[in-house]
């Protein structure tokens, strides 16, 4: 999508925090796509490759010919320590179990210190953390004090570069508003917690700011000294610096050569890089990110079905035979049958009751339900014939037919 | 998602989605309706429009299904009693002439399973689970041919089968009926699932009525009536078998019972 690849103009600020007039187009390394879980993965696999192997003594624990005694003499089965005369005598050997003994599995030099890492996968996750140094959000949830600086891509003219008196330098900061940045580094000196004290790595403290510079001149000189700061070239560029601790974001300064180089050395997606050989910048997997407006957009809601924001949850099963409404659901005929069933067993009962009182002379004394019974039987018949009357084809439900059962 | 906030760190990209462009381009306007806005109301009224029209569809669908309905069940009650009188006038005119009436051979039958699942030969077993009598009390309709009445040959010691009248049937419909709807066993609460189920070809079975009838008629779908239906769960007899273990014409359980599996099935039911 045209607008997530928009290039914007930078201004290039002066050490003296001015606006000079000259701008740099955003060089589209910084479009990249940020991927953190690859940053993180060449950034772990890179921490390795600076370490010394650690090992015991191949010998430990071995400089001795212990024997086991075998079965029968009472004490357990561990190689133990020949001769006498000493404490030494008798005791286990080699387990690593026994005191003296040499370790489970000692360590070895040989171990497998040092990672390889692909080389498109390294220029990938260093592409996504320039990328990431871009983005104010990022930066500043990596923890920088970026709040005042004036613009972010932080670019400055290169001047910069020719510094050689940390006097410069720290003015230089104080005046791009980077120096709170470096003020949280000292705030954050502290001990190691750990065994890392009494192994020459005793302090602890924050990072600060990452200069990077097209052409040293004396800026290293000049910014080394200041707690924090790294300094670094544009065509040495590590993953190391640019994402310390595998976190994308690190609050960058740019010199203006620097800046401007970076499109040569990264490429954009229409021209390759002239500086590495076959490299391109990776390309994204969504070109447009945006995605509260994906979600509402025409083209795709047309596509989607409704939403069904009522789902169909199931029904307990009622035994029509016991429960009526759960029979007319299934079959309204049923209501006839009942209906019949039931003015059925009422007309037996009156007739019988009429018969009775025929046979004995007693006058019958109709209840109140057989009165209305009557009633109803008159209504139904008049009912009938008056729908008759209007409608002579549809005989309608109550069909008087003999139903003899 | 709107760039409503000044910049004090400016991101680098002042990026105005199209929503925003659409924003009165010249003059002191004020800002008209974004235009995702207007869609959405579009939309809105469309698909309240479109559901008022289907929900009203619908209505005059069931309406007229629900009479349709009614007809067909009214049919029916008058057509089993038709035959049930019809068999009884031919027995009697039989009589009357000093003839014999043998009534046609039964269509339909009712197969239970009355064994459990252990030590069953391999042939029987493989019979009983075309019959889908997979449980011990599974009971299914079984249309009676040549080819199944072998069957039931076959399997006779662990089943016991008669021929259901139309009371057994409906109680068993209407009480112990599940269909199959996708592999899956849904209790009959709506003739919806009958008609989505058997319907959907030719309308001949839209309700429990037809389905019923079909079953007891032996219709012409009968396999697939029979099929939809999920074979029957029934309880142990209360009052109890008599003895599993023997035919019953020996005073046993399995086997063919003909009529008197009516009686059987209303204690099972």
């Amino acid at each position: 999508m045209a607008s997530a690849l928009a290039r914007p103009l930078i201004t290039v600020y002066s050490e003296k925090n001015e606006k000079t007039g000259t701008s740099v187009h955003l060089p589209v390394v910084f479009k990249a796509p940020i991927r953190p879980d690859v940053v993180s993965f060449v950034h772990h696999q890179m921490s390795k490759n600076r370490r010394q192997p650690y090992a015991v003594n191949k010998d430990a624990g071995h400089q001795t010919s212990a024997e086991s005694w075998g079965t029968g003499r009472a004490v357990a089965r561990i190689p133990r320590v020949r001769g006498g005369g000493t404490h030494r005598s008798g005791q286990g050997a080699f387990g690593n179990m026994c005191r003296g003994g040499r370790m489970f599995a000692p360590t070895k030099t040989w171990r497998r210190w040092h990672r390889r890492i692909n080389v498109n996968q390294r220029r990938f996750a260093l592409v996504s953390s320039i990328a990431a140094s871009g983005v104010p959000a990022l930066v500043m949830s990596k923890g920088h004090m970026v709040h005042d600086i004036p613009e972010l891509p932080l670019v400055v003219s290169d001047k910069v570069q020719s510094f050689n008196k940390t006097k410069q330098a720290v003015i230089f900061l104080r005046r791009i508003k980077a120096w709170t940045d470096v003020q949280k580094v000292y705030r954050s000196r502290r001990l190691r917690a750990g065994k890392g004290k009494m192994r020459n790595r005793r302090r602890v403290q924050r990072r600060g700011p990452l200069i990077i510079y097209g052409e040293d001149q004396g800026l290293k000189l000049a910014f080394r000294n200041i707690p924090g700061v790294d300094v670094c070239s544009v065509k040495k560029l590590s993953l190391l610096k640019l994402a310390p601790g595998g976190h994308v974001g690190r609050f960058i300064i740019w010199t203006e050569s620097a800046f401007r180089a970076l499109d040569a050395i990264y490429g954009t997606w229409s021209s390759p890089s002239s500086e590495k050989k076959d490299y391109n910048l990776p390309t994204p997997k969504m070109t447009n990110t945006d995605l509260s407006r994906l979600l509402k957009a025409e083209e795709i809601r047309k596509v989607l079905r409704t939403p069904n924001k009522r789902p169909v949850r199931a029904v307990r099963k009622l035994n029509p035979l016991r429960n009526v409404r759960a029979m007319l659901k299934l079959n309204p005929y049923a209501a006839v049958l009942k209906r019949k069933a039931i003015l059925t067993i009422q007309k037996k009962h009156l007739d019988k009751q009429e018969f009775l009182a025929k046979k004995t002379g007693v006058p019958l004394q109709k209840t109140k339900q057989q009165v209305r019974y009557e009633q109803l039987i008159q209504k139904r018949k008049e009912a009938i014939q008056k729908s008759k009357a209007a409608k002579p084809k549809t005989a309608k439900k109550a069909k008087k037919a003999p139903a003899a059962k | 998602m709107s760039d409503t906030k000044k910049k004090a760190v400016p991101k680098e990209g002042a990026q105005k989605g199209p929503a925003a462009a659409k924003k009165a381009p010249v003059g002191n306007k004020l800002p008209a309706v974004p235009e995702s806005v207007l869609l959405r109301r579009k939309r809105r009224d469309h698909e309240r429009l479109h559901k008022v029209k289907t929900a009203l569809k619908a209505k005059v669908d069931r309406l007229k299904k629900r009479r349709e309905i009614f007809k067909r069940a009214e049919r029916y009650v008058k057509e089993y009693r038709l035959k049930e009188r019809e068999e009884i006038r031919l027995a009697r005119q039989a009589r009357n002439r000093g003839n014999y009436y043998i009534p046609g051979e039964a269509k339909l039958a009712f197969v239970v399973r009355i064994r459990g699942i252990n030590q069953v030969s391999p042939k029987v077993r493989k019979v009983l689970q075309l019959f889908r009598l997979r449980q011990i009390n599974n009971g299914v309709f079984v249309k009676l041919n040549k080819a199944t009445l072998n069957m039931l040959r076959i399997c006779e010691p662990h089943v016991t089968w008669g021929y259901p009248n139309l009371k057994s049937v409906r109680e068993l419909i209407y009480k112990r009926g599940f269909g199959k709807v996708q592999g899956r066993r849904i209790p009959i609460t709506s003739n919806e699932i009958i008609e989505n189920a058997l319907g959907k070809k030719d309308g001949s079975i839209i309700c429990v009525e037809d389905l019923i009838h079909e079953i007891f008629t032996v219709g012409p779908r009968f396999k697939y009536a029979s099929n939809f239906l999920w074979p029957f769960k029934l309880n142990t007899p209360t009052g109890g078998w008599r003895k599993k273990t023997t035919h019953y014409v020996e005073g046993g359980d399995f086997g063919n019972r003909e009529d008197t599996i009516n009686a059987l099935l209303r204690r099972m039911v």
